[in-house]
């Protein structure tokens, strides 16, 4: 009994139907997402509490899905290594399991900012304060817009006093260009020049993203590995 | 400039697949692409016209080293079909007017760069593993296979790369580096697809025909990831 689960969980029979299978409902469910759905709008657990089963299915069938391919992921990279380690190549049998574990990584921290993730937005006006979630407040000193020949705003910024128990700091905020307080990262995603300036933040917190880029590196270390031990090889090399 | 990707396409659907035709045309591409980012100041991945262009020079830029490898020579229709897939794309890029819009803040940074274009480059790869999948097919040449496999790893790593760029750039633009939309519904499929393609090499010489076939369908599926999901559906992605 316990050989026969251990076969199953290795199988690579397995792997391709659970690939194929969330392959299917991602398909699916790439045609059933609503315009101005909220699913983007707060953390994914969130938003399945919050909506009916009819949207909400596909995302429970693909967490299952993964949740097995996970497994399989994890007996699959164990069973391979134990049986080739007294062969050698260390490095070349390491190179796809580091790739494995940067998939589980990546998968993991999906998981965690779907629990954990937070995002609150709104409007700011030059000038105005408003209180953050750790009791520390934020000052908006200065909005400023570039526009092109289009009256397109080619570029826009704003310049920001946080004020907390610990002391004041300055920093500006652009596109591309956030500022981090804490578990918090503060976005610029609009502005109008106005009289005052006006402009819409949003305060986001990830705490899936450094696993994520954990795992992103990790796999790309496991791929290069690769691609290194692979180059050059003769037919039926691969 | 357009008489660049005019002649390209000439070369690629005229060249009958030899070389010297296909460098040059390969070259024109290069140098439109290279021309159009000096005229913008950036590189020119925005809108259909600069996309699609990017991508015909991306299939030919990709398949040079299969089609200078000796060991690929005796296949000309290789470099026959890949030069036609380039050339008629780039012709396809033509029907689109070139977009002279200033590029958005949030699109001004390098990882968005990095991203796009090694999609692109993965885009290629994944379309030259689907004429060598139609080769062996017709010949049942395993080397052919050989070369598909390995044209769909490197494809697979470039994409993968794009995939962890795009999620850089998507925490640094929009406060998190991943958006339910079809177009990233579509990204991780496309991704699972090749994950999936890669582990078929481990079931043998049996499954060999399955390979070809589903290197076929990945290139339908890359398609329909870059095209079909902005023509089709709502999304954030939409060239």
């Amino acid at each position: 009994m316990i050989k026969r689960t251990y076969n199953f969980l290795c199988s690579l029979d397995l792997s391709f139907w659970l690939l194929t299978l969330i392959m299917v409902v991602m398909g699916a469910a790439s045609f059933l997402l609503r315009e101005g759905s909220a699913i983007n709008e707060i953390a994914l657990f969130k938003w399945i509490a919050q909506s009916p089963a009819s949207e909400t299915w596909w995302v429970w069938t693909v967490l299952a899905l993964l949740a097995v391919l996970a497994v399989n992921t994890v007996f699959c990279s164990a069973d391979t290594i134990i049986s080739r380690i007294s062969k050698g190549g260390i490095l070349r049998l390491i190179a796809p399991q580091l790739m494995h574990a940067g998939f589980l990584l990546v998968a993991t921290a999906h998981l965690v900012s779907a629990i954990g993730g937070e995002k609150e937005g709104g409007q700011i006006i030059q000038g105005m304060t408003v209180q953050l979630p750790d009791s520390s407040s934020l000052r908006f000193d200065s909005i400023k817009v570039a526009t092109g020949m289009y009256g397109m705003p080619t570029e826009y910024s704003a310049k920001i006093t946080h004020i907390s128990q610990t002391g004041t700091k300055q920093a500006e905020i652009s596109p591309n260009h956030p500022w981090f307080t804490g578990r918090y990262g503060l976005y610029l995603k609009n502005v109008e020049n106005g009289n005052p300036p006006m402009g819409v933040v949003e305060l986001h917190a990830e705490p899936g993203a450094s696993a994520a880029l954990a795992g992103g590196i990790l796999f790309t270390a496991g791929n290069l590995l690769l691609l290194f031990y692979r180059r050059g090889r003769e037919e039926g090399g691969w | 400039m357009k008489f660049l990707l005019i002649a390209a396409a000439a070369l690629h659907l005229f060249g009958a697949g030899k070389r010297i035709p296909f460098v040059l045309a390969t070259l024109l591409q290069t140098i439109y692409v290279v021309m159009r980012g000096l005229e913008l100041g950036r590189l020119p991945i925005i809108g259909p016209h600069d996309t699609i262009a990017f991508y015909a020079a991306s299939i030919a830029l990709m398949a040079l080293p299969f089609v200078v490898s000796r060991q690929l020579s005796s296949s000309q229709a290789f470099a026959w079909i890949t030069a036609a897939f380039s050339g008629m794309f780039s012709l396809f890029s033509l029907m689109f007017k070139p977009s002279m819009f200033p590029l958005p803040p949030v699109l001004k940074t390098m990882w968005f760069e990095f991203h796009v274009a090694l999609a692109f480059f993965a885009y290629g790869l994944f379309t030259i593993g689907a004429v060598l999948g139609g080769i062996y097919l017709a010949k049942s040449d395993r080397k052919i296979l050989d070369f598909q496999y390995r044209a769909a790893l490197t494809g697979y790593s470039f994409f993968s790369a794009s995939m962890v760029t795009g999620g850089i750039w998507g925490y640094y633009a929009w406060g998190t580096y991943w958006l339910w939309t079809p177009k990233e519904l579509w990204t991780a499929i496309l991704w699972l697809f090749y994950s999936l393609y890669l582990h078929f090499r481990l079931k043998g010489r049996d499954w060999d025909r399955v390979t070809a076939w589903c290197g076929i369908v990945g290139f339908l599926i890359t398609i329909f990831t870059y095209l079909g999901v902005s023509m089709l559906l709502k999304s954030s992605h939409s060239f």
